[in-house]
């Protein structure tokens, strides 16, 4: 599928529902790239108001998410999408699963900015959660980005950026352990801050999830669960095919 | 009608030509051959000017030759012109246009045009910088499917007033603001600024001032204490009763300085808008109101209650915004004068006034006087005492409230103080009560 592809319809119509749910899952996204911006900022500021605020707030993703499975269930049984549309709508309710629970990690990493806010400080300043976080952040962005542009390439760096935030949490976990052998007084900071390194883990997840959705839509094949090196080749070649 | 010259030109050609043909005709016999002879060489070429004539609009360069000047070199004449001008008009659109290209990709600012689906168009340099747009794949993209801050989906569907501001997409921290400009038939113009410099300067000033005003706290409290005991102390001599008295009430207009200091900071660097908490009006302003009939000497107050509708807002600000109004007007009206207290509807909205019979504020600093520390005059006001932040803090609070702040005055009448609350903060005593539960 061509991202022209996009275009060729019979029904004009059809092409209008198509470009809204897919601004719609945009939206969404949005919705949840700031989720996760303000939970990150009640950390760094210690605002236990606002880490609240951003748990009461997942309520309006959960919505969304409703909403736009709706759009989708009444696409696929008024128009009967084929081949390219079809894979965009299924891509798609598979992805607005992946934001949802994206949104739900983002309400954990509130609460627990929160509760984190009322403790004393390390002198790190949560640094590495922070740095984390921030690869999170992109990856998110370049996973949404990817699916705006159809751009398979991108996504796939999106796909190998997860290693970096696998190994980074996993330096926090084991580094939380010491802490914690340290000084037993530390126990319960040092806890809220992996199990915040553990949601922001899981956002990476997710992303890795939508962008092999992307690859999906583009490429037509399945190619989740054949590693990286095995994707890479794929798209290169039918990337060379189309060039053909 | 007249005819121009080369058409009658052409007529006496006809005209010989064909003559020519009827005498040769009457003299060798046959003239109506002949006659038909002329028509057809006449027609014939007739049809090969109007060959050479298609052959030319059609891209021809050469114009082509003619003996005689006349209709048809005319003709030929009249469309080269035509087609000069085009080619020189089009010349020009192109320079003007490579111009124009060249100053936008200079700007710093960014732009970006818009058709009426939200669609990019087309956008210049240093828009591609500040919201890494890529022009090979981005064109015909909707713009809110790159930049997907909710505020700025939500400023998409409604743009109003000055623009937004939404975190940048591509630097940590960083801040732009997007204001758009409808123009043309359906098309808008986005303007995006890198506005993290002002921000970060705003936040630093905030910071600043909410930080002095804390610490100048603490020493105003052991002051204003030590003072309350000298006052209160027997062995006071009694020539010191009257400059401590004073020195009591210049504390205290510290220590109400520095309060209306933290409020408006606070109220500043605040969200834009104010959360929705049920606010009891009715009851608020029957408590100020008992509050204010205590003070001595005042003008008299009177509240009239034409609603018992309730406010959904941030209990605090509203008092802090009925309390300054009321305490601006009693200030300013002396003896005999009136203040009148009223809380009305207004429509879908509701209305909070005060009007006094009081001093009045000269009409062309009207428009100053939420500014903070502004006083109408100096000398006057400060002898009233007051802090100078009151309507400043009014003015903040209802903007988070989305609220309108209205002022009348007349010099020596008296003035008129509004607030008009929109209809989405105006809780009416049924629906608010089971609002709340």
């Amino acid at each position: 599928m061509e991202v022209e592809d996009l275009g060729h319809h019979i029904s004009r119509r059809f092409n209008e529902d198509l470009e809204h749910v897919r601004s719609s899952v945009l939206a969404m996204g949005g919705l949840v790239e700031e989720q996760l911006d303000r939970a990150m900022q009640a950390l760094a500021d210690g605002d236990s108001e606002l880490g609240l605020k951003v748990a009461e707030d997942d309520v309006k993703v959960n919505r969304m998410e409703v909403s736009i499975n709706d759009e989708c269930s009444r696409i696929l049984a008024t128009r009967a999408p084929t081949a390219s549309d079809l894979r965009l709508v299924i891509a798609i309710i598979k992805m607005i699963t992946d934001l949802e629970r994206i949104g739900d990690e983002a309400e954990k990493i509130g609460v627990l900015a929160a509760r984190l806010a009322s403790m004393e400080r390390p002198t790190t300043n949560y640094r590495e959660v922070r740095n984390l976080a921030r690869h999170v952040k992109n990856m998110l962005r370049g996973a949404l980005d990817a699916f705006a542009r159809l751009d398979a390439k991108a996504a796939l760096a999106v796909v190998k950026a997860d290693e970096v935030v696998d190994e980074e949490y996993e330096a926090i976990y084991r580094q939380g352990i010491t802490f914690m052998m340290e000084d037993p007084r530390q126990i319960s900071r040092v806890m809220d801050t992996t199990w915040m390194a553990r949601a922001l883990e899981r956002i990476g997840d997710h992303a890795k999830n939508i962008c092999e959705y992307v690859i999906f839509m583009v490429h037509g094949k399945d190619i989740r669960y054949t590693g990286v090196e095995h994707m890479e080749q794929e798209i290169e070649r039918r990337r060379q095919e189309g060039a053909s | 009608m007249t005819l121009p010259n080369r058409w009658v030109s052409q007529l006496l050609h006809l005209a010989a030509w064909l003559a020519a043909a009827l005498l040769l005709g009457l003299w060798f016999g046959r003239p109506g051959w002949w006659l038909t002879g002329a028509l057809a060489l006449y027609t014939a070429r007739l049809l090969r000017n109007l060959y050479l004539l298609d052959r030319f609009l059609a891209g021809g360069k050469r114009v082509p030759l003619f003996a005689t000047r006349g209709l048809w070199p005319e003709l030929f004449a009249r469309v080269e012109r035509l087609r000069t001008k085009a080619r020189n008009r089009k010349k020009r659109y192109h320079k003007l246009l490579r111009e124009v290209r060249e100053s936008t990709g200079a700007l710093s600012d960014g732009g970006i045009i818009l058709n009426a689906e939200h669609e990019i168009l087309w956008f210049n340099p240093a828009a591609g910088r500040l919201l890494g747009l890529d022009a090979a794949t981005d064109l015909g993209q909707r713009i809110d499917n790159l930049l997907r801050h909710p505020d700025f989906v939500a400023y998409l569907a409604e743009p109003s007033g000055e623009g937004i501001v939404v975190p940048s997409p591509r630097t940590e921290g960083g801040w732009l603001s997007v204001q758009l400009i409808p123009y043309g038939k359906d098309q808008r113009l986005a303007i995006v600024r890198d506005v993290t410099r002002e921000r970060q300067g705003e936040r630093t000033r905030r910071d600043f001032v909410a930080n002095a005003s804390h610490e100048l706290r603490s020493p105003l409290t052991v002051i204003g204490g030590y003072l309350d005991a000298l006052a209160d102390d027997p062995e006071l001599p009694g020539a010191w009763h009257g400059p401590i008295g004073e020195m009591r009430r210049q504390a205290e207009r510290m220590t109400g300085i520095l309060r209306d200091l933290i409020e408006l900071t606070r109220l500043e660097s605040a969200e834009s808008t104010a959360p929705a908490e049920f606010v009891d009006v009715a009851g608020m302003l029957r408590a100020m109101l008992k509050e204010f009939e205590a003070t001595p000497n005042g003008p008299d107050l009177t509240l009239k209650l034409e609603t018992d509708a309730a406010l959904l807002g941030h209990e605090q600000e509203l008092h802090s915004v009925f309390y300054n109004l009321i305490s601006n007007a009693v200030r300013f009206t002396p003896r005999p004068g009136r203040v009148e207290i009223v809380w009305r509807r207004a429509g879908e909205g509701a209305v909070f006034e005060v009007i006094d019979t009081g001093i009045g504020i000269p009409a062309e600093q009207i428009p100053r006087i939420t500014e903070r520390f502004y006083r109408v005059d100096t000398g006057r006001s400060r002898a009233t005492g007051g802090t100078g932040l009151g309507l400043a803090i009014v003015k903040h609070a209802l903007q988070r409230h989305g609220a309108a702040l209205e002022i009348e005055s007349r010099e020596g009448q008296g003035s008129r103080f509004a607030c008009r609350f929109p209809a989405e903060r105006v809780a009416l005593r049924g629906s608010a009560e089971r609002a709340v539960v």
